[in-house]
């Protein structure tokens, strides 16, 4: 049972100063499904994602990535073993086009091994080859060389995606990736994220819960820094602490 | 395959996927296409169409000094006020290996590339742990340390009256003369020989999977970290580059003037070098010889007129920056835009290297 779990927190806690952002989360991400993270507005999602990708350290607990600890390793060294993530705000290199900022994604993977002075990226065909096939998969094959700031604010969220998905990840980690999308693009990001967590591992965070409803195995409700309830959605729909948690931030 | 995958596969073509299409571009693109053909026309012309060769020389030198100014500026967004820390230390070690020493030329600018990597890679590895403002301010600290040294160290350096009698031997290798570099013109062909094989060189750093992830740093840093790469690495590895280049600049200085005055490590120094590439046009290398061209040209002119020249400079320095942001290679290519309909090379090297010109954000 344990093998099937590629991401795991023991008492995960990140405080800041005496406020616990995050309080001994107890995280299982079961290989190959959706794991989505909601909860009211300051539940510690972020923070919760922030101790996953490496951009802060925790202050307490672990966490264990394909069994390995990797609780203090840095956020570049976690791609290296298999875990890519988007952001909330969109972080593309905007001057470049689509094309380039998948295949420096797709060479990201290589970490150290890019620096490689002599030789011409052509060189290495496989990660063109790569950003190739996840710009078709997005539907942005026609933009290949429109730079990314250029794109739509949609197209933009797709590529954020696809950035992380260049990094052949086994997890994804994926923060909000409808934030600023229009209604009319939703769908299309739903599809994809679905699609994923049939050849991936992907942990999400979320505000809208249509898409978390749709495309969610197992959710996660955070409030307070800790978790308040776990299930599958219709479970977590149904739990009347997770309605009491949501009216509360309105009352 | 259906109409649909069909249309997909025809929008997909100009992207480049046929094997006959990747081979003209990078015949075009490659280290020897895009602007190489036309910089070594310039090389043979620059001596005639200026003063003298020696003055042709000394743009050369500070050409190469402003490239390796321009990969950590206009690639890395790196600015850096410590070049001149590289291009003194050249200038000193290359003269000292051949004075004391008795070295030749080539172990003696040999020991220049070295001790240039050497010195910029460490001043890097420091620097880089901070970004922005106090990046600037460490290499800027690490500049006025090296000033004081060199300062201090007159036996070696001659201090503030600088190192004379700089010999300059002739090319020579495994005890073979191959050509005797002490007429200007001779020494002229040499230095334009050394930039155009930077140049190439440059060109190819510019389209490795360094020079595409440098342009990722500046870009956006945050996200190349997210992608995997270990930013400080890359960027060390910028300045060791740089410092290589830098540093083989100054020891070629040393033997044009055959003397290393003190201002070659002086802050100075450092702000020229980047004043020309900023000139120039950051993320430009051609732009790169037309800004020390232009400096060292003006700056020649204007100082037999009136000795407060350098007024003028700042103020020619003010209105680049203002009106011509891609410095005079950006508007050299905003006036073909206007008049001629393309842009000859339009990206110098990397695959999308002709992004606006960078800010100096780290």
């Amino acid at each position: 049972m344990r093998d099937s779990h590629i991401l795991t927190t023991e008492n995960l806690s990140l405080s800041y100063g005496s406020f616990r952002a995050v309080d001994k989360v107890n995280l299982r991400v079961r290989s190959r499904t959706v794991h989505s993270v909601i909860g009211p507005n300051g539940a510690g999602k972020t923070s919760l994602f922030h101790c996953l990708t490496g951009g802060r350290r925790p202050t307490g607990g672990r966490i264990l990535f394909k069994g390995e600890e990797i609780t203090n390793s840095s956020a570049h060294a976690r791609v290296g073993s298999g875990m890519a993530r988007s952001f909330q705000v969109t972080s593309l290199f905007q001057n470049l086009t689509v094309r380039e900022n998948l295949r420096l994604a797709a060479q990201g993977r290589d970490g150290n091994g890019a620096l490689v002075f002599w030789r011409s990226v052509n060189a290495r065909k496989e990660h063109a080859a790569l950003a190739d096939g996840i710009m078709e998969r997005l539907g942005l094959d026609g933009k290949a060389g429109v730079a990314a700031g250029d794109l739509s604010h949609g197209q933009q969220r797709l590529l954020e995606v696809g950035m992380a998905l260049c990094g052949k990840p086994e997890l994804l980690l994926l923060d909000e990736p409808t934030a600023g999308m229009g209604v009319n693009d939703i769908p299309m990001m739903t599809e994809l994220i679905a699609g994923l967590g049939k050849e991936y591992s992907v942990m999400l965070i979320e505000h809208n819960m249509g898409i978390v409803m749709a495309v969610s195995d197992t959710i996660t409700v955070m409030s307070r820094g800790g978790v308040l309830v776990e299930g599958k959605p219709e479970a977590v729909r149904a739990d009347p602490r997770v309605r009491e948690a949501y009216l509360g931030e309105v009352a | 395959m259906d109409a649909n995958g069909q249309a997909r596969a025809a929008r997909h073509a100009p992207g480049g996927s046929g094997q006959g299409r990747d081979l003209f571009a990078s015949l075009r693109s490659g280290p020897f296409g895009g602007p190489t053909p036309a910089v070594a026309v310039l090389l043979v012309l620059m001596p005639f169409a200026l003063p003298s060769s020696t003055m042709a020389t000394e743009i050369l030198i500070f050409a190469t000094a402003t490239l390796a100014c321009n990969l950590l500026l206009g690639y890395g967004g790196l600015l850096s006020f410590g070049q001149a820390i590289f291009f003194g230390s050249g200038a000193y070690l290359s003269s000292l290996t051949m004075m004391r020493l008795g070295a030749g030329l080539l172990p003696a600018l040999l020991v220049a590339v070295v001790a240039g990597a050497v010195s910029a890679a460490l001043v890097g590895a420091l620097s880089v742990r901070r970004t922005g403002i106090y990046f600037v301010m460490m290499t800027l600290a690490f500049n006025q340390t090296a000033y004081f040294i060199a300062y201090t160290l007159s036996d070696w350096t001659g201090g503030d009256n600088g190192l004379l009698d700089v010999p300059r031997p002739p090319l020579a290798l495994f005890g073979v003369t191959l050509a005797d570099l002490s007429s200007a013109t001779a020494y002229y062909v040499f230095t334009a020989v050394i930039f155009l094989l930077i140049f190439i060189a440059v060109r190819r750093v510019i389209a490795s999977p360094f020079g595409s992830t440098l342009i990722a740093v500046r870009e956006n840093e945050a996200r190349a970290l997210a992608l995997g790469y270990d930013t400080r690495n890359f960027k060390i590895a910028a300045f060791a580059v740089s410092g290589a280049m830098t540093s083989l600049s100054g020891a070629l200085y040393a033997m044009l003037l055959n003397f290393a005055p003190l201002e070659n490590i002086q802050l100075s120094m450092s702000e020229n070098i980047v004043i020309m590439t900023v000139i120039g046009g950051t993320g430009s290398l051609l732009g790169s010889l037309l800004g020390a061209g232009a400096w060292v040209i003006v700056s020649d002119m204007l100082a037999e007129i009136w000795p407060r020249w350098l007024i003028l400079t700042g103020g020619a320095l003010i209105l680049i920056v203002l009106f011509l942001r891609g410095g005079l290679w950006g508007g050299v290519e905003s006036l073909m835009r206007r008049f001629g309909g393309g842009v000859p090379y339009a990206a110098d090297g990397a695959s999308d290297a002709a992004g606006p010109p960078a800010q100096p954000v780290e």
